[in-house]
């Protein structure tokens, strides 16, 4: 078990900057989970821990110890990648035992920490075979069993479940989870599946454009986004964000004003351009003085995801239960749960400017 | 569903009948270069004939029983071997190390690339009057190097005796044609995911042990084609061996290919060379069954 830190990491290929001003804390036995779109640097940041990757600038430790310069091989790290990345001409026992073979452990022992590795992963009646004639789950645990055999401080997986079916994909996390709860190593996950990220991790970081967001718990970036970017990536469907001006205690927006209880927000906010952030299952159809056209509903069983249309064309979703009764084309009244309004300053990082406590969690049945 | 029933057997009828169209003149080029040769070689082996006016009389298996009982056969097969054995692990380790320097860095590949591929565009002809040159006993360069590196204290005769012939002419081999066996690696060693050395990395294998548990197990299948090719290929050199030494001195460096030249146009004749390379070919054959044994499988 252990602490890994990365303090103010840089990295640079050429001139191209793919990570700047990266400052992570990762506790001793947590899982966190590096989430964010494609290209924004959490596989180099993974890399990095790796030793795959050097940073241009800025410390990693593991353990309390800096390890900028050493070897991926005396990290005491192991990595599951996205391809795998099995030993294709061994056997599956001979691909589980080779980083216990490279650190000269004798064979009677690695054969004994094979067998326990393919007990836990239940893998022992593949032994024998070649990856090759391997399934991609079962492929995907022999890559588990090569990282875990030899009982690294630390675990580094890099969207290890994205070439599974969505089947495979969702046991395939129950599984991770409850080996994590196993074995209690510390484990950084990347991902751009935020389920994956909200199922699975103690806190997770939120990557974009290779700075980091929000580096907090599942609910701390769902309820709490520190910013617009944040707001937008967590929750499928994600927040709405109407844009209007702030005045006094009225937002407006599409000709109409909403009011706002002044006392969730900062006190300091002057008049002018903010975004107006409201989950869609926050947004009440038939309740409110916004007027709106219902443009599109998707009814997916138990909800229905409903698309309308403010005066000046701005959409926004709603979710309501799949039993109402909702017309396209119809017209209605909208409005939002007041204790569900988040503020953001504009722009595509615009902060959160919600009072820090106010967290924006309202008991389901009130919804 | 009917219809699909009657037009399917119709139309595969007329791709089969396509597929023997396009086919055909495969078929017939193949038979007039190679069936009709081979079938005239092993015509000809059971005459005595004079190559100039190509009359001869029927002998039976008397040419055979010479191939068997005589020593010339059994000499160039031997020479064959060596130099076939010699040439060709020259070429794997060359080809092999330097397939595996050029991978290191990519600029330096493009343009190695086509430095190394020189050799093996070079004609034979001029590529041996060069070697030639450089090998001659009285103003050699390789002699004139070696004296003025204190490595040698009298000039040596290169091609002219033994075993520096069969040295040469493998050194000359090797250089030659290690180039193929570059481009054939270096294709393969692309092609290994960068993934596998990552891993080996994080499991704490060196660069060594990256070097035979990713890299060579990968280039394995690669290999045994090109060593079987190669094989074959070298088995049967003529050119480069005839056009260096002759196949001297004496026949310390006469192949089967140059002894079957030799006996036909040589000493006239065409029926005992035609024997010699009946047999040349069922050695060949050997090769033949065990390539096509190792390429088989892995389709
Ligand atoms: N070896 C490299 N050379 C140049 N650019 C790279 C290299 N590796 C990654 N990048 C760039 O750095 C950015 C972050 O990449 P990566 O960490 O792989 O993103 P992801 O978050 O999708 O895992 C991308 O824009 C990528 O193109
Ligand atoms: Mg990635």
């Amino acid at each position: 078990m252990a602490d890994v830190t990365l303090t103010n990491v840089r990295k640079q290929f050429g001139t191209f900057v793919a990570l700047e001003n990266l400052d992570i804390e990762i506790k001793s036995g947590e899982f966190v989970a590096l989430l964010g779109p494609s290209g924004c640097g959490k596989s180099t940041t993974l890399r990095m821990l790796a030793g795959l990757e050097f940073p241009t600038s800025g410390d990693i430790s593991i353990d309390g110890r800096v390890v900028n310069d050493v070897a991926p091989g005396k990290r005491d790290i192991a990595m599951v990648f996205q391809s795998y990345a099995l030993y294709p001409h061994m056997s599956v026992a001979e691909n589980i035992a080779y980083p216990l073979k490279k650190r000269g452990v004798s064979a009677a022992d690695r054969k004994v920490a094979v067998q326990k590795a393919a007990e836990l992963l239940q893998l022992e009646p593949l032994l024998d075979r070649k990856p090759k004639q391997l399934s991609g789950g079962q492929q995907q645990r022999v890559a588990l069993g090569r990282a875990l055999v030899r009982e690294p401080k630390v675990f580094l997986l890099d969207e290890p479940l994205s070439n599974l079916d969505a089947k495979l994909r969702s046991y395939m996390r129950a599984e991770l989870i409850e080996l994590h709860r196993r074995l209690g190593k510390t484990m950084i996950y990347v991902t751009h599946d935020q389920l994956e990220a909200m199922t699975m991790a103690n806190r997770i970081a939120v990557m974009h454009g290779g700075k980091l967001q929000q580096f907090d718990t599942p609910d701390a970036v769902y309820n709490r986004p520190a910013n617009r970017f944040v707001a937008s990536f967590i929750g499928t469907p994600s927040m709405n964000q109407l844009e209007g001006q702030l005045d006094g205690a009225l937002f407006h927006v599409a000709g109409h004003s909403i009011p706002l209880d002044r006392t969730r927000f900062a006190d300091d906010l002057g008049t002018g351009d903010y975004a107006l952030g409201v989950r869609p299952e926050f947004v009440a159809i038939g309740d409110g003085e916004l007027p709106a056209k219902i443009r599109l509903v998707e009814n997916t069983g138990h909800e229905q995801i409903v698309t309308l249309e403010l005066t000046d064309g701005t959409r926004l979703l709603a979710r309501t239960d799949a039993a109402r009764r909702l017309d396209v084309g119809q017209n209605v009244q909208i409005g939002f749960h007041p204790d569900a309004i988040h503020l953001f300053a504009p722009g595509e990082e615009g902060p959160r400017l919600n009072k820090n406590d106010a967290a924006s969690v309202i008991p389901m049945r009130s919804r | 569903m009917i219809a699909t029933q009657t037009i399917t057997p119709r139309l595969e009828r007329s791709y089969a009948r396509l597929g023997v169209l396009l086919i055909a003149p495969t078929i017939l080029v193949f038979s007039l270069v190679i069936v009709y040769p081979l079938l005239a070689a092993i015509y000809l082996s059971v005459f005595s004939i004079y190559t100039p006016t190509l009359e001869g009389n029927f002998v039976g298996a008397a040419n055979y029983v010479k191939l068997l009982t005589g020593k010339a056969f059994w000499n160039s097969l031997g020479v064959t071997l060596i130099w076939t054995v010699g040439t060709l692990t020259l070429q794997i380790v060359f080809g092999v190390g330097m397939a595996l320097l050029l991978h290191q860095n990519i600029w330096f590949r493009s343009l190695a690339r086509s430095l190394v591929l020189f050799p093996y565009f070079l004609s034979t002809v001029v590529a041996v009057l060069v070697w030639r040159w450089l090998f001659n006993d009285l103003y050699g360069a390789m002699n004139h190097g070696l004296m003025q590196l204190g490595i040698l204290d009298l000039p040596l005769d290169w091609l002219g005796s033994m075993p520096n012939a069969m040295i040469g002419v493998i050194l000359v081999g090797a250089w030659k044609y290690f180039p193929f066996v570059v481009i054939a690696v270096l294709a393969r060693l692309q092609t290994i995911p960068e993934h596998l050395y990552e891993a080996a990395k994080i499991d704490g294998a060196g660069p060594i042990a990256r070097f035979w548990d990713v890299t060579l197990p990968q280039l394995r299948n690669v290999l045994v084609v090109i060593v079987l090719l190669r094989a074959i290929w070298d088995f049967k050199e003529f050119d480069l061996i005839y056009l260096l030494t002759g196949g001297g001195p004496v026949t310390s460096t006469q192949t089967l290919s140059l002894l079957v030249y030799q006996e036909a146009f040589g000493l006239n004749q065409m029926g005992q060379a035609a024997a010699y390379s009946v047999g040349m070919m069922l050695v060949m054959l050997v090769f033949m069954v065990v390539y096509i044994r190792k390429t088989g499988k892995e389709g």
